[in-house]
């Protein structure tokens, strides 16, 4: 009964975190556009001023939500070093991409319209699965208590 | 957070303050939330439902999509993070597996109720609006009422 309570409330969160995902590609949609055409034109229209404006409070903030969110990994013994690691570079690589591509565009360079895609899809994807790790692990018996 | 709420809580005096603290904070935090969703979309369903369908008789302009995109996602993103840490640190107390479990679902049920409510009323109306907000209310009252208990058992030395 508890175990299948667990799992329920897993798949819950799950449910939680994939939504706000979607709500965070369905903002992106709204505001900038979907296609690397539209994603290209709004940036490209946009003084650095403007860019910096969403750059700096984003690169900021942003990255103390990830190091919070991201420090409990550490504390996580069911999977290996190795993942954990590769959790937390994909995090922040993906991070630097979505935010330094509008800059890239801004420049002149079309081509970081579909790198600002990608990165943008590959973050909140891959935020919503260390998110899922994290919470699982939380629930679980996989949390080690330092000395 | 097993690793900051754990027996041994109590004899690291750093921690045990921190997260007492902490907790002192997530209770501010979901009360001053809830001051603050009062004072943008009122206390009611019916202010709810006038701010986000608006009301022409009132001269209320609907809510655009993209406003109401960008709150839920924010307020989301907000609200999931003091979740995790109340759930987090709802676990280790010393309550009976039944009642914690039955909390946690209750909480995250009430907190999906919200965005999805909302997102209905796109379709739904006023019905999927009058559900997102018991969703919100039930989901405070939950959270706070869960971390004043951890914050009674903490000051009570009971974890």
């Amino acid at each position: 009964m508890h175990h299948q309570s667990l799992r329920l409330l897993a798949l819950l969160f799950i449910a939680l975190v994939v939504l706000q995902s979607l709500l965070g590609g369905a903002v992106f949609a709204t505001i900038v556009g979907w296609t690397p055409h539209a994603i290209g034109h709004y940036y490209a229209q946009k003084s650095l001023h403007g860019l910096l404006e969403t750059l700096l409070p984003h690169t900021l903030f942003i990255a103390i939500a990830l190091m919070g969110t991201l420090h409990f990994l550490g504390f996580i013994s069911t999977i290996s070093e190795k993942q954990k690691e590769r959790w937390i570079h994909l995090l922040f690589g993906l991070f630097i991409l979505d935010q330094s591509a509008p800059v890239f565009i801004n420049l002149g360079i079309d081509f970081f319209a579909y790198v600002k895609l990608s990165a943008f899809v590959g973050f909140e994807g891959a935020l919503a699965g260390v998110s899922y790790v994290l919470f699982r692990h939380t629930l679980g018996k996989g949390l080690i208590i330092p000395k | 957070m097993k690793f900051i709420v754990s027996k041994k809580l109590i004899d690291n005096r750093a921690l045990y303050v921190s997260v007492l603290w902490m907790v002192i904070f997530l209770i501010l935090a979901l009360m001053l939330n809830f001051v603050a969703k009062s004072i943008d979309s009122g206390i009611t369903p019916e202010l709810w439902i006038n701010h986000i369908l608006g009301n022409e008789a009132e001269f209320i302009e609907p809510l655009t999509m993209k406003d109401l995109l960008l709150t839920l996602h924010t307020e989301l993103f907000e609200l999931i993070l003091l979740f995790i840490l109340i759930s987090a640190l709802l676990m280790r107390t010393s309550r009976s597996k039944k009642l914690k479990m039955a909390l946690l679902l209750s909480g995250v049920m009430t907190l999906l109720l919200y965005p999805v409510g909302l997102l209905a009323s796109l379709t739904c109306g006023s019905f999927a609006i009058i559900l997102a907000w018991g969703g919100f209310v039930l989901f405070h009252l939950l959270m706070i009422g869960s971390a004043l208990d951890i914050l009674i058992l903490l000051l009570r030395k009971r974890f």
